[in-house]
């Protein structure tokens, strides 16, 4: 679950510390300095806002979609938790005809709460289903759409399920004196929803979420199956907003349609996107920075008041400060942010990372190289007979390569003669009409890609496909967690020596996106050496690389391969660089094999030459 | 039988002005990626001249041309001051963005002008039902079908026929390579929103004539049904917008009719989950444009 137990375990926890004392200790300095009622409540309503916002986050943060619905998701667990908490005295006031024998019923709020997240998460397995069959990815408009509708369909059956809600007008209510009058359950839940919102975080499910945000394609390639990791999220994500809004509820001592609908769904969000959606830390910042504006704002709103001593009440001045002037400035700081800083104040900064990083120092010994491995073990690859036409054009016909462990095979053709077909074929991108390959026997024709990479058919993308936001370290990471579960029975390479193996150990803190595209090469072959490979599928690994960068190339790829010990099917149209390191070689065009052979047999076939320099090159 | 024709002509009323804010949003989408979550907010504007306009003595004849002028000009000052600056962005920006202005603009009426409801006078023939056969055809319904035609045609003319419709669609098929062809980014991105603001201004009036009202949070429906119904056709493509919004009016219309009077306001409920329904087993809409991931 989680990789490295100081930095996975220690630090969240050490980090939910300083974030809790910070929020609740600025919290209790600004209402012991302004000493009122109404201080002591706002600092209540951000300590329950912090909940629900870092809550979404661990959703929106970690799956990069974005979702209008948590808060629908908050109304059907509020009022799951006020059905079930108020008591059968008050019901019959507003709910006398309250369905499924529920007039009766009266918990403790503690088990109300947990009802009201068990109500909330079958409403979530429910909205993850269909969020995953519409194909839910960063960025996607379906879920986001999916989501509001959620937050529409809760707040048009609360409206008019009245038997049940209330409705519109009367509500939920408790009595008087019987809603929350101490701070220290939600001060509680709001420590566990820090320390939960942290370690998923680190914990595995949360860094290959992370890595599906950053390139879904290539978190598929690595076995990641996005759709499990986006639901897993959900559902610690919809847990956390369940316990916030039941707390809201009970604080407030009432429920309304209206209080968990459009404009508190735009503030939780506002105070997320503010504050950087991608960390815990930004979360907490932006309810702090917001609650502060809005107040603020709100304030200035008001009639009578002053700034040192000038009104605002004149004109022009009262003209702009006016009532619900928070309501603009939550707007306003929305499209700011997403103009001029759309990741965040933070972007994706976590407290407690940046101290672990600043207290490990960056003098931690860079690995032993690693030693090749002595038995590879022996498999077989054998694909053939494989057809893919797209309309009418047949990109491959009847095509088929076989490949041992410890060999390197290459593949070869001009533009055009399928060659990244074939490897997008193999590995689960592209739906082949008719074929076969296996590994030792084993058919994996039709697989999805994640089912492949984990049987061992690891690939490398021709336009690179790294995960940008992410460190190098991490890049590597993110595929060694999932052979760490998927690849049993292979040795499996420590993720830091591999960095130091691709010659990357000076960049390892350094973002993916920041690298040249010589390194980021050697990054993506690092990632898929983290795999532990049965075979390593590289597509133009020498692309926009130099001549002597390639010549460089071919000793670390053939390096890599054997200290994870893997065979490798390598595609290029550079005859040198294919003729430099392959053992056999396949000679592609038109979709189909041309001929087979060692390199020397390949140059000196004639077809070849005619394929490549054309027919007037041989007569 | 006869109620199930009035059910149609009803539907294809309602369903007319879906299309035209749907196409709207379409169009824009096409061509820079961005559902327009602000897509209302071209009601909403107007709107309020509306308002202003008949306390000073206008007339509908004489608001009819404020009413789409304004929104074009609504549409144009919305992408230069916001959506210009995000182009190029993320998905979850460009959403967020245009969600946020939605969300500005209601809270600067709210603020500004007034919380409460501004009615807006019904023209006087706005009830009329003209018998046809059994039938009783409403005269507004039958308006807003014939707008829709004409408008619809107009819009093909212009998009299929004229140099600016060549540039559009050749922008909203690959905007990089339309661009190195040498076609004004500017120029097209810009027609794309003038066209969406008259599309939507086209539908305002009518929205407008029906609501017989504007408030600070009026471009909340209209946006939602345009966005719906833009996702329903399939987003990205401009005839499944048109049928999207056909297809919206018509469920509503039709699911009204055959619910039970108790839970008959559940209408928009069950629409929801219509569309969530669709969009599970047909996530690209109903024309639901091939999108090819790159390898």
């Amino acid at each position: 679950m989680f990789p490295d137990k100081r930095r996975d375990i220690l630090s969240p926890i050490l980090g939910s510390v300083a974030l809790f004392v910070l929020l609740v200790g600025g919290g209790l300095i600004y209402q012991t300095i302004l000493g009122s009622g109404s201080a002591e409540r706002l600092v209540t309503t951000m300590l329950i806002d912090a909940i629900i916002v870092i809550g979404i986050q661990v959703y929106i943060g970690n799956t990069g979609i974005l979702s209008f619905g948590h808060i629908g998701f908050g109304a059907i667990a509020g009022y799951a938790f006020a059905v079930f908490a108020i008591s059968p005295e008050e019901k019959v006031k507003r709910i006398p005809d309250a369905p499924f024998g529920l007039l009766d019923v009266q918990l403790p709020p503690v088990v109300a709460i947990f009802i009201a997240i068990v109500v909330a998460l079958i409403a979530a397995v429910i909205i993850g289903i269909g969020l995953a069959r519409s194909g839910a990815k960063s960025g996607a408009v379906a879920p986001t759409i999916i989501t509001l509708a959620l937050l529409f369909v809760t707040h048009e059956v609360t409206q008019n399920w009245s038997d049940l809600t209330g409705g519109n007008r009367g509500g939920l209510a408790f009595g008087i004196g019987d809603s929350l009058n101490s701070r220290w359950p939600i001060l509680l839940a709001l420590f566990a929803t820090l320390l939960v919102a942290r370690f998923f975080g680190q914990s595995r499910a949360g860094k290959l979420a992370v890595a599906a945000r950053e390139d879904n394609l290539a978190a598929r390639a690595m076995g990641v199956n996005p759709l499990v990791q986006q639901m897993s999220a959900l559902l610690v994500s919809v847990a956390i907003v369940a316990v916030g809004s039941s707390l809201r509820v009970f604080e407030i001592g009432s429920i309304l349609p209206d209080r968990f609908f459009f404009d508190y769904t735009i503030l939780t969000v506002a105070m997320l996107i503010v504050g950087g959606r991608n960390s815990v830390t930004g979360a907490v910042l932006g309810v702090a920075v917001m609650t502060a504006a809005l107040e603020l704002a709100r304030r200035l709103g008001q009639d009578g008041f002053e700034i040192f001593g000038i009104g605002l009440d004149d004109a022009p001045l009262d003209w702009v400060f006016r009532e619900n002037l928070n309501t603009v400035v939550l707007g306003v700081s929305m499209v700011g942010f997403m103009i001029w800083r759309s990741k965040g104040l933070l972007e994706d900064w976590e407290l407690d990372q940046w101290l672990f990083d600043k207290f490990r120092g960056e003098d931690d010994p860079e690995p032993d190289r690693l030693a090749e491995l002595e038995d590879p073990g022996s498999f077989e690859f054998a694909a053939s007979g494989i057809h893919v036409s797209f309309g009418g054009f047949k990109a491959l016909s009847d095509a088929g390569i076989t490949a041992k462990s410890g060999e390197i095979v290459g593949i070869i053709g001009p533009n055009g003669a399928g060659k990244t077909t074939f490897v997008n074929v193999i590995t689960g991108m592209v739906e082949a009409q008719r074929g076969d390959f296996r590994i030792d026997g084993e058919d994996l024709f039709g697989k999805p890609s994640y089912a492949l990479s984990r049987r061992g058919l690891v690939r490398t993308f021709q336009n690179l496909r790294l995960f940008n936001a992410l460190t190098v370290r991490q890049n590597v990471e993110v595929s060694a967690l999932v052979a760490a579960q998927h690849r049993d029975g292979r040795v499996h390479r420590d993720p830091d020596a591999l960095v130091a193996e691709a010659g990357l150990w000076e960049h390892r803190n350094r973002r993916a996106r920041e690298l040249d595209y010589g390194n980021s090469r050697r990054l993506e072959l690092a990632r898929a050496a983290a795999m532990s490979p049965t075979f390593l599928l590289l597509d133009e690994p020498t692309s926009g690389m130099s001549d002597s960068e390639s010549v460089a190339m071919i000793e670390q790829v053939r390096h890599m391969a054997r200290t994870v010990g893997a065979g490798v099917i390598v595609i290029d149209h550079d005859l040198a660089f294919i003729t430099g390191i392959s053992d056999r070689i396949y000679m592609f065009d038109q979709g189909e094999v041309l001929a087979v052979g060692t390199p020397e047999e390949i140059q000196a076939n004639p077809a070849v030459k005619a394929a490549y320099l054309g027919s007037s090159a041989v007569t | 039988m006869v109620e199930l024709l009035q059910n149609i002509i009803d539907g294809l009323g309602r369903g007319g002005i879906y299309a035209l804010l749907a196409l709207g949003i379409a169009v824009v989408f096409g061509i820079m990626h961005l559902l327009n979550f602000a897509h209302g907010e071209l009601i909403t504007i107007p709107g309020y001249l509306t308002f202003w306009a008949f306390n000073n003595g206008f007339n509908w004849w004489t608001v009819v041309p404020l009413i789409i002028i304004s929104a074009v000009i609504t549409s144009l000052v919305i992408e230069r001051i916001a959506f210009s600056r995000v182009r190029g962005a993320t998905d979850f920006t460009l959403l967020l963005t245009s969600f946020g202005i939605h969300f500005i603009v209601s809270a600067l009426f709210l603020v500004y002008v007034s919380a409460s409801v501004q009615s807006i006078p019904r023209p006087s023939w706005f009830a009329d039902t003209i018998a046809v056969g059994q039938l009783n055809l409403e005269v507004f319904d039958l308006l807003v079908i014939g707008v829709t035609i004409v408008v619809l045609a107009g819009t093909t003319w212009l998009l299929q026929r004229t140099m600016f419709g060549l540039a559009l669609r050749a922008a909203a098929d690959d905007f990089d390579t339309a661009r190195l062809m040498g076609i004004n980014s500017d120029s097209v991105i810009r027609g794309a929103f003038a066209l969406s603001g008259f599309l939507a201004g086209v539908a305002g009036i009518f929205w407008l004539m029906r609501a017989g009202s504007v408030t600070p949070s009026a471009g909340l429906n209209p946006m939602i049904s345009g966005v719906l119904a833009a996702l329903i056709g399939g987003l990205g493509s401009l005839k499944g917008a048109v049928l999207g919004g056909l297809a919206l009016g018509m469920a509503e219309v039709l699911i009204r009719s055959w619910l039970p009077g108790g839970i008959s306001q559940l209408t928009d409920g069950f629409v929801f989950v219509l569309i969530a329904l669709l969009f599970i087993f047909r996530p690209g809409g109903l024309l639901s444009v091939p999108s090819v991931e790159r390898v």
